[in-house]
């Protein structure tokens, strides 16, 4: 029985005259797993705000969206509220309460259920997602993967029937993000929960999923079995990017038979294809070896009597590269990046930048030419009510980007995309042209496009002489950028090397390719170089 | 272990709304002198180490003392003259008396404080109003919130080279530059809260608010004594008729009076007879085991 | 105060409270208890009026917006009491009364207090400060159409608020020093209270100015933008 029905749905906003969804055709039945792709702007937000009756006013809306064959509108406000769950892409603005159990509590309360009724779900909940052992904590205390879960335990207290994720961990690191992804399979498996679920990072999702929905500029353009869809894709669809690395690797390589999907699929196709080959990729040695930032030794902590968060650091960033340190969320890395930066002072060690202690640098010239960063949260870079404003100081820098701001003048910062955001406080950060640039995850949230645009301008930066420290948790996108990579554990680094040793040495925290080809051929660690491999052993 | 901090809050609340509340009605220097031991007594239960908070008690204690008869030259009992104004012995001990009720009511609320933690803040208005104990829990989720985001905008402006606090204006330009930004984060992110809020059904209708506490029998035994213990003090303080001026006279020991000190007494040292009683169970039972 | 179970028992204390309780209170106080019961009379009123207004709250229907617009400028107001010295937490519940109304003046005004007490410690002075900043924003809101409109009126009521703010903390002082009312000592309270007095407005009027322009875009933005 289908849950939903969407049919010839279209919607725009208000003064906009293109059309957000243009006819659009979907039947959701009961228990299904569903993955919505497609590029920022394609309608997949709108989509699933839609179908939550309480966010979006659907007067601007032609066609019908049923639920269980009945007018959404027609739904009960209490009934619309518990049977059709709703997580978003941010974890910290999805709480509203002060502690776990008021938070997991929420829902119900606002049903007006009895305490006992209340007592009874919110246990069973919390038993379920492991949420016991922090029951009474204060929110403010949750990692960002533990604040997502409860957001998720939060909807799924009131035994929703469908439950619409949109992008729920673009803001999460790989390990939590696996982790959330996991907890909605085991879910859907064990309740039956329906979920769809919007995200740009298809590799844990596509193997699970039972149907993969591609949407562009508000139409469906796919819908099908993921690897059915696989299948259809030739190697210069637009649409590859959404599809998982053992799928682009077959594609791009213009591979025949069954398209693998999975890392363990992946395997089994390079085990085939690719028997024997010692490839080795010619490393590009890094042509300047004069030290651009080194920290020696470095111990830091928050308070007197806390635990040290940098336990003797000591790395060497060298001129004209880009440095990419790479650990999980919380680990220590933006604590790093703000000694690094000078915004926060080690108790022991050195950091020197140009071979000059960091506290030499007097009156603020530090931030004059020599250094800038740009945090993990762009929110706290902006001030102005426009961009124009925003940007003033910084011509220089935007006639130089390989890109045009200038259709975002006149927007309030806080309406621009993750992206255009993103884009915005860098320019912000350039400004006073500095020698060496220190990022704090910049490709957390990002769609595909956006990573793309943004690993070709710190290119871009680089080529013109810039040393780049890129602090992330995105494996694939330091792969893609990075010259040398080290990985951060523990308040200190467990390993250094070039990205390609890096990523080859490596055997979880890797790229999905390098698990692919581990032990097979070395040295292919990206979908790109994979496919040439394949492709070109057999042409 | 039940500690007296763990029962119910509205108990708690009502022991401590009535513990103070009798301090602060009487001036009876029998009653004061109880309470102030027994605050005493009940706030090193829950102060763990420092003598500071002891310190600051008697320096206040000292000064409070010191003003009346520095100010009221009332009564017969002429001590020395200073300035050539007297300082009489009734001024004197009705100063210590009225310092020792401060002292004793500040005790108190000091415990009252460290009682009521936000948690049970928010039972008690949860009982009000649902939705007062929902803005407040917003509220104080939002203080923990945006503390953290002030020194992540400070950071990042530093880093920028846009924040510098080497002079005052820099300084009070800087935080006014953060402060700014912090609003706007907030509220322009808050739209996101708000409409969690909705998906989640707020304003579908009436709330109700889940509680963490439960109501038990010696809940309900501590609020009984509490208002019996009120109403023997009512009756028998009047009793007590206590004249300070020219000369200090009191009526002390009326029978009904003793009742009431008695009365008192037990109140005030509740939780201390409570938390050691569970002190020693609990050695107890771990001597068992 | 704390067995209030449900809606009817909310709508009786509303009708009770300013009828019943708080005339009694008052009539009691002057007839029955001698003077030293007047600390205890004026803390029952405080308690009373509070939990009248807050009864009120639950019967209106506050948007979600509106919540968190509230809940974002308590907090705020919260974060400002530790500033040492200059205190913008009269600016923001005027700010908030100004823009979301003179209920939201209140609760901001009220709830700060009671929740930055957490850290500075509750106490008897609890509900005389909750009042006392309750009412400036409640009666910030009564006045937002002109507040809105004229710098010197915003500056006059900033001024102003802090007096009467001051001068209501005076009364308590003295109640809990002296436990009656004595037009003497409140008049050496008022004098020795004067550099605190000045203090208030001056740093009032100052966030007032400093916040007036970027707060109402602000909160004039989201208005607009979401409908709150």
């Amino acid at each position: 029985m289908a849950v939903f029905t969407l049919r010839k749905l279209s919607f725009s906003y208000p003064n906009s005259d293109h059309k957000a969804l243009d006819k659009v055709n979907i039947a959701v039945d009961q228990g299904e797993f569903i993955t919505l792709v497609g590029p920022t702007g394609s309608g997949k937000s709108t989509l699933l705000r839609l179908l939550k009756p309480e966010l979006m006013q659907n007067d601007e809306m032609t066609g019908e969206i049923l639920f269980h064959e009945k007018p959404i509108n027609a739904l009960d406000a209490r009934e619309s509220a518990a049977k059709i769950g709703y997580v978003a892409q941010h974890p910290e603005e999805q709480i509203v309460t002060d502690k776990v159990w008021h938070e997991l509590a929420f829902t119900l309360e606002n049903l007006g259920q009895k305490q006992a009724e209340i007592a009874r779900r919110v246990a069973e909940t919390a038993a379920y997602f492991g949420i016991a052992p922090w029951y009474r904590k204060r929110t403010s205390e949750l990692s960002g993967g533990q604040k997502q879960l409860l957001n998720l335990a939060a909807v799924m207290v009131a035994e929703p029937e469908v439950l619409i994720l949109d992008e729920p961990t673009a803001q999460l690191d790989p390990i939590e993000a696996a982790r959330f992804v996991d907890t909605l399979y085991k879910l859907n498996r064990e309740t039956g929960v329906t979920v769809i679920i919007s995200e740009h990072r298809a590799e844990e999702l596509l193997p699970l999923c039972d149907r993969m929905i591609v949407l562009d500029q508000g139409k469906v353009v796919c819908d099908d079995a993921p690897r059915v869809i696989a299948q259809k894709i030739d190697r210069n669809s637009p649409y590859l990017p959404y599809l998982t690395a053992a799928a682009r690797v077959f594609i791009q390589s213009g591979s025949q038979g069954t398209c693998p999907l999975s890392v363990r699929e992946g395997r089994q196709f390079f085990k085939q294809t690719a028997v024997s080959k010692e490839t080795t990729i010619s490393q590009a040695q890094a042509e300047s070896t004069t030290a651009a930032l080194e920290l020696k030794d470095v111990f830091f902590r928050y308070e007197k009597d806390g635990a040290d968060i940098l336990n003797g650091l000591s790395m060497t960033v060298n001129e004209g590269e880009i440095f990419a340190v790479l650990g999980a969320n919380g680990c220590g890395k933006s604590t790093a990046a703000a000694v690094m930066a000078g915004v926060r002072k080690p108790y022991s060690g050195k950091v020197k930048l140009f071979g000059k202690a960091l506290r030499e640098y007097k009156n603020g010239t530090l931030y004059q030419g020599n250094l800038s960063m740009l945090p993990q949260d762009v929110e706290s870079v902006f001030l102005r009510a426009t961009v124009r404003e925003e940007l003033k100081g910084c011509e220089a820098v935007i006639e130089k980007l390989p890109f045009d701001l200038s259709p975002l003048y006149d927007r309030h910062p806080y309406d621009l995309s993750g992206g255009e955001r993103q884009l915005a406080a860098l320019c912000k950060a350039l400004k006073n042209q500095p020698r060496v640039l220190i990022l704090d995850e910049p490709s957390k949230g990002l769609d595909p496009d956006s990573k793309e645009r943004l690993g070709e301008l710190l290119r871009a930066l680089k080529a013109d002489g810039m040393t780049i420290v890129l602090i992330s948790h995105d494996i694939e996108f330091a792969a893609g950028c990075a010259d040398r990579c080290a990985l951060f554990f523990d308040g200190g680094i467990a390993a250094c090397e070039d990205t390609a040793d890096f990523m080859n040495g490596n055997r979880y925290y890797t790229t999905a390719v390098s698990r692919m080809t581990r032990g097979i051929c070395r040295n292919i660690y990206t979908v790109d170089a994979a496919a040439v491999m394949i492709g070109g052993g057999r042409s | 272990m039940r500690e007296f901090h763990e029962y119910n809050p509205i108990a708690v609340a009502v022991y401590y709304l009535c513990v103070t509340a009798v301090t602060m009605f009487t001036m009876n220097p029998i009653i004061i002198g109880i309470s102030l031991v027994a605050s005493i007594l009940n706030y090193a239960l829950y102060a763990k180490g420092g003598v500071k908070p002891h310190l600051f008690s008697l320096i206040l204690f000292v000064i409070l003392a010191a003003v009346n008869p520095l100010v009221n030259h009332n009564g017969m009992t002429v001590l020395f003259y200073l300035n050539d104004r007297p300082i009489t012995a009734e001024a004197a001990i009705y100063g210590a008396v009225a310092a020792g009720m401060t002292v004793a009511a500040l005790y108190w609320l000091r415990a009252f404080s460290k009682a009521m933690t936000s948690d049970k803040l928010l039972y008690l208005f949860g009982r009000l109003s649902p939705k007062l104990s929902l803005i407040l829990s917003m509220a104080i989720r939002y203080v923990e919130l945006l503390r953290v985001r002030w020194r992540k905008i400070q950071s990042s402006q530093r880093a920028l080279g846009l924040y510098d606090d080497g002079n005052l204006i820099d300084a009070v330009r800087g935080r006014a530059r953060v402060l700014s930004i912090l609003i706007t984060w907030a509220l322009e992110n808050g739209i996101i809260t708000a409409e969690t809020m909705d998906a989640r059904g707020y304003g579908t209708g009436r709330r109700t608010s889940f509680k963490l506490y439960h109501i038990r029998m010696r809940d309900i035994a501590i609020i009984a004594v509490c208002a019996a213990a009120a109403t023997i003090e009512i009756v028998g303080l009047n009793a007590a008729a206590i004249e300070w001026y020219p000369i200090i006279e009191m009526k002390l020991f009326e029978p009904v009076s003793i009742i009431g000190y008695t009365g008192f007494g037990i109140l005030a040292i509740l939780p201390v007879i409570i938390n050691t009683k569970e002190a020693i169970r609990w050695r107890y039972l771990r001597s068992a085991s | 105060m704390t067995i209030i179970k449900n809606q009817t028992v909310r709508t009786v204390l509303r009708y009770v409270i300013p009828f019943g309780v708080i005339p009694a209170l008052v009539i009691l106080g002057a007839t029955v208890f001698d003077e030293k019961r007047y600390l205890i009379i004026s803390f029952g009123v405080a308690i009373a009026s509070i939990v009248l207004f807050m009864t009120g709250i639950e019967k209106k229907n506050i948007g979600s917006r509106r919540m968190v617009m509230v809940a974002v400028m308590t907090a705020l107001a919260v974060i400002g009491r530790f500033i040492p010295l200059f205190k913008p937490i009269t600016a923001l519940c005027v700010m908030a009364a100004m823009y979301l109304g003179a209920e939201a003046g209140f609760l901001c005004g009220a709830l700060s207090v009671l929740v930055s007490n957490i850290y500075f410690g509750q106490g008897p002075w609890t509900p005389f400060q909750m009042l006392g900043f309750g009412l400036i924003g409640l009666f910030a809101g009564y006045l937002s159409e002109p507040l809105r409109k004229s710098r010197v009126l915003l500056i006059g009521y900033g001024v102003l608020a802090g007096i009467a703010y001051s001068m209501m903390m005076d009364v308590w002082t003295v109640l809990w020093y002296n436990g009656s009312f004595s037009p003497a000592l409140y008049l050496t309270a008022i004098v020795s209270a004067i550099p605190y007095t000045v203090l208030y407005a001056v740093s009032n009027v100052t966030f007032l100015l400093l916040l007036r322009k970027p707060m109402g875009e602000k909160l004039g933005r989201i208005k607009l933008k979401y409908g709150v």
